[in-house]
């Protein structure tokens, strides 16, 4: 059975690209189960879809927890222990990043013993939430790198997919994932079918019995004031909003005001300053700030620098 | 509760430099509801409980993560009001009781979307305001069912492409007047806000801390997700609302109906449309001048008829 | 203590009144709406210290009681039938708040049809939500079956809702002569309502009922829910000795009559037990070892002390007032779960009736103890039965024959 993963971040069209997977298997005469993980799905958030697909039907289900094959739309992710992506990852498996670096640098980046690949990355926009046809050339490479799919059953399924878009939408689609299909040939069958769990050797399971706890315990409360700043939405940013201090008046309240989440705070000296860990990019402070002293600068520029700057 | 009197706010200067609600919460980037919340929490302060229906802000506590220093109850989509009934029973019998003190009282704010506040929760928030609660309402209205991808609400404007009106024409139904609805329950207070305009915002928000009763906001809440437009336009998208007079800022007391904001010259309503996704179908692959100009004389009217007001 | 007659209506507003509950949310439903105007009566003349707010539906009113319950006050509450299957969102959703307040349940079958009459289909589709359940047999039982509700809900092991049921019409409206605790001494027996950790205040944090993300934590809140409502078996004992001790009156969780030696034994839950109390006197004096087993506490069902009466009978008779659909008798499901694998297990009878309240015939009973005797003869169950005769359909022909006169018509033209 092949068991894919696609890992990018909402907007990125994850789910396009696993649908597209699933019917070029499906039409390849494979059983195929395809589907993105359900949940609070918000721009720039990291999500994950799924593909099995197998020429017996197929019992499993869920969440893929040994995948054969993983595709990173967005490599920002990587790094990101919440996106989930290095998740039941060992020899088997294939890893194929949409990056600048190489899969050397991965390979070591990632002190991994699964194979990595990269997509040749295209251009490169300043927005990772706009990398345009992504799903498109995700769902590309992993059908070519299955070894299994055809070119022109590949792009029949795309073409059944996006068949709510325009025409030439569609044709720009194609012809993009066409020429990454073709790239990615040289490594057909490097995403291998894994198989199944083996009832004569297995770990067994660690079963507990639930004790009883009182209810001081186990009632469904939170007993304790803002505990959400742990959750780092910072994460979700791929555009991040810096201030040119030298430019802001410090009229302080405008950006603070108007950021929906609370993430500026303006300092005892009268200035803002942003909370990264938590603005979620969504630029409102940008378009807000009257002198125009917020500017907007690509996440992994920033993190790069970031990186630069420290070491 | 003990009722505050009014600090005043003016100038921009004068709203809160720090902010009670905590990051960190999954609300998607540039949510204009989140925007008026957190203001609205600054304003209010701890002393807060919350009592929330089914709806986006339902994921702003998924458990063990919380961003209120105070209360926060889920009830369910139709009986937010309730939830809210009896939290401020049990706290004034208490207080009555003396078995709490005064300065463990509780401002009791039910926050719900539009799916609830005009369709399912409707009979539970006439019952509310019917019985004189004690308590505030805010409505974050995004025009659609935005937690399950944005159908049609009884919230949605006409034209509207929503998940469940994708036709060329959008949505055939019209936006229901729930300030009206509200108003003739004849309780302490109704007004319509929006975050973009955070003064006219606060000084709702004072006032209604004065009294005592049913105090009731609806918030329109642009939406990237759901309109379809970059989140950094949320608060432009917002202010066109008000510019464009196709959401009159405006407060009911006592029987009268004041606008708050009236724009001087209103903006066209396409200054407000064509920013929106949703509304893309009126302009390309042509201009549907027919539709537009429907929603623009729909403007025009309710200012013509609430000229003086 | 005073001894009057009260109807079972009366009975339940006496049970709050005594139980010192702090605030009513109600909504009026047929047959259950006289305990909320007893209650209201109450108040409006001073003669009782509680709040009592009339929602705009039982969903608002569950809401409301589970609210309240949850910042600081003993509530209670009361509906029936539709209105229970209304508030049904709410009655599962407060009871994974784990806040304890007391709702009576007065039984009355659902529709459609419509009817006002009594059985326990209402109360059945509450049976998996995590209230606790008290099933009441006489109006004494339901005054007491208050008081030991709040005691039972509010014990900190346990800390759940809980729901005391009794039949419409059968009790609601039916005068008997009922004992009433001395108010001080029901004050005693329940206590201060403690919220614990539960309450919304100015000056602590405190988030409920909220979203999980993922099986692992929602299979722990929604487990431990139901190990809460096992240790009501293990506290229930206590607070019935403690409440014999102050009042005099026995309640086991299982109430058993004749179950000594009994031979052939019906079960039954609510009123109509009595009627078969009444055939077991009569069928002991015919020379049969008759006996009856009723579970009053229907959630958590007390399956080990089942199999420990059960065990050794010949068979066993279950009569339900209720139906599933696709499957028959909700509690002689239950219990044929509860006598699985169990040596020496009696033979199971099935009986629906006191459907829409319907009664159930002296002569009834002793028929199905000849059922039950012949099926062990035999070492096999008789199939499933309605109680229903043939003069019922005759009478319902008739019925059908107006309704269907056009229809009629219609096929002769």
């Amino acid at each position: 059975m092949f068991r894919i993963r696609f890992h990018g971040r909402g907007g990125q069209g994850m789910k396009t690209a696993s649908r597209i997977l699933g019917t070029a298997f499906f039409k390849t005469g494979y059983e195929v189960q395809d589907a993105p993980r359900y949940g609070a799905e918000r721009r720039g958030a990291p999500i994950f879809a799924y593909v099995r697909a197998d020429k017996s039907a197929i019992n499993e289900r869920g969440i893929i927890s040994h995948p054969d094959l993983v595709v990173i739309a967005d490599d920002t992710l990587v790094g990101m222990p919440a996106a989930g992506v290095t998740q039941g990852i060992d020899a088997h498996t294939l890893l194929l990043i949409n990056s600048h670096d190489s899969a050397s640098t991965w390979q070591q980046r990632l002190n991994t013993e699964a194979n990595v690949l990269t997509l040749s990355a295209g251009e490169d926009v300043a927005d990772r939430a706009t990398l345009p046809f992504i799903s498109s050339r995700c769902a590309a490479a992993a059908a070519a790198l299955t070894g299994v799919i055809t070119r022109e059953i590949f792009i029949e399924a795309l073409c059944e997919e996006l068949d709510h878009l325009r025409q030439d939408i569609i044709d720009q689609n194609r012809d993009i994932a066409l020429s990454e299909f073709d790239d990615m040939t040289v490594n057909a069958g490097l995403a291998k079918q894994g198989g199944l769990a083996t009832a004569s050797d297995y770990v067994k399971p660690d079963w507990i019995a639930l004790p009883f706890e009182s209810a001081q315990i186990s009632n469904l409360a939170i007993h304790a004031g803002v505990t959400s700043v742990k959750v780092r939405t910072g994460l979700w940013r791929t555009m991040r909003p810096v201030i040119n201090y030298p430019n802001c008046s410090g009229c302080a309240w405008i950006c603070s005001t108007y950021c929906p989440d609370g993430a500026i705070k303006v300092r005892t000296d009268g200035y803002p300053e942003i909370d990264y860990e938590h603005c979620k990019g969504c630029l409102v402070c940008v378009a807000q700030c009257p002198p125009h002293a917020i500017e907007s600068i690509p996440e992994h520029i920033a993190r790069d620098q970031e990186v630069g700057e420290t070491t | 509760m003990i009722k505050q009197s009014p600090v005043h706010f003016h100038r921009m200067k004068d709203m809160p430099s720090t902010h009670l609600l905590g990051t960190g919460t999954p609300m998607c980037a540039g949510c204009g509801g989140l925007e008026t919340l957190h203001t609205m929490y600054d304003i209010l302060g701890r002393k807060t409980v919350f009592v929330n229906a089914a709806g986006c802000m339902t994921l702003l506590s998924v458990y063990p993560f919380t961003p209120f220093h105070g209360g926060w109850l889920y009830t369910s989509m139709a009986s937010a009001p309730a939830g809210a009934q009896g939290v401020r029973d049990a706290v004034d019998i208490l207080l009555q009781k003396q078995k709490l003190p005064a300065e463990e009282d509780v401002e009791v704010v039910v926050v719900t979307g539009d799916g609830a506040a005009y369709g399912m929760g409707m009979s539970a928030t006439s019952g509310a305001m019917d019985r004189k609660l004690d308590f505030i309402y805010l409505c974050y209205d995004n025009e659609g069912y935005g937690n399950t991808g944005q159908q049609y609400s009884a919230a949605t404007p006409h034209a509207a492409l929503t998940s469940t009106s994708k036709g060329s024409h959008g949505y055939p139904g019209y936006k229901k007047d729930l300030f009206s609805i509200w108003a003739a329950h004849n309780p302490a207070y109704v007004a319509t806000v929006i975050a973009a305009e955070p003064l006219d915002l606060a000084k709702k928000i004072e006032k209604l801390q004065t009294m005592t009763g049913p105090r009731m906001l609806i918030s329109l809440a642009p939406c990237p997700t759901g309109w379809d437009y970059e989140p950094e336009l949320s608060v432009e998208i917002g202010r066109l609302a008000v510019q464009t007079g196709v959401w009159p800022l405006k407060e009911y007391v006592e029987g009268e109906v004041r606008h708050t904001k009236v724009p001087k010259q209103r903006k066209p309503v396409d200054d407000y449309l064509k920013l929106q996704g949703r509304f893309k179908h009126l302009f390309e692959p042509h201009c549907d001048e027919q539709a537009i100009a429907e929603i623009q004389a729909r403007v025009d009217s309710y200012w013509d008829k609430n000229a003086a007001k | 203590m005073t001894r009057k007659l009260l109807t079972g209506n009366s009975a339940a507003a006496w049970g709050a009144r005594l139980a010192c509950v702090d605030y009513i949310p109600a909504f009026p439903i047929t047959p259950q709406t006289e305990i909320i105007e007893d209650l209201a009566g109450w108040i409006d003349r001073g003669e009782m210290d509680a709040r009592l707010v009339t929602l705009e539906s039982e969903h608002s009113m569950i809401t409301a009681a589970g609210s309240a319950a949850s910042s600081g006050v003993r509530a209670f509450t009361a509906t029936s039938s539709q209105g229970l299957l209304y508030a049904m969102e709410m009655i599962y959703a407060v009871a994974g708040w784990r806040t304890p307040f007391v709702m009576v349940n007065v039984s009355r079958g659902l529709a459609s049809p419509i009817t006002l009459e009594s059985d326990h289909n209402d109360i059945m589709a509450a049976r998996d939500s995590g209230f606790l359940q008290i099933h009441c047999a006489t109006c004494q039982e339901i005054a007491d079956g208050i008081l030991l509700a709040y005691r039972l809900a509010e014990h900190p092991q346990v800390r759940i809702p809980a729901i005391v049921n009794f039949d419409g019409f059968y009790l609601s409206f039916t005068r008997e002569p009922v004992d009433l605790a001395r108010a001080a001494k029901a004050r005693a027996f329940v206590g201060e309502y403690d919220p614990e950790n539960l309450q919304f205040r100015g000056n602590s944090p405190l988030s409920q009922a909220m979203a999980v993300l993922g099986g692992g934590p929602y299979s722990y809140f929604r487990y431990e829910a139901h190990l809460a409502v096992q240790q009501a078996l293990s506290v229930y004992d206590e607070i019935a000795d403690e409440f014999e001790d102050i009042f005099g009156r026995r309640y086991d969780m299982i109430d058993c009559y004749h179950m000594d030696d009994a031979e052939y034994v019906f079960v039954m839950l609510g009123s109509f037990s009595t009627k078969a109390r009444e055939a077991v006197d009569s069928l002991r004096a015919a020379g049969w070892k008759a006996g009856l087993l009723r579970p009053r506490l229907f959630r958590p069902l007390p399956q080990q002390r089942i199999r420990q009466l059960l065990r050794g009978r010949r068979a066993v008779g279950v009569i339900d007032q209720n139906i599933s659909m696709g499957m028959g008798g909700v509690l002689h499901s239950e219990f044929a779960t509860a006598l699985y694998g169990l040596e020496d297990a009696p033979l199971l009878g099935s009986y629906i009736g006191g459907l829409g309240g319907r009664d159930i015939s002296q002569q009834e009973f002793f028929a199905i103890a000849d059922e039950l005797k012949h099926a062990y003869e035999n070492g096999e169950s008789a199939p499933p039965r309605l109680l229903y005769t043939r003069n019922e359909l005759t009478e319902m022909r008739k019925l059908q024959a107006i309704a269907q006169a056009e229809h009629a018509e219609i096929h002769r033209s």
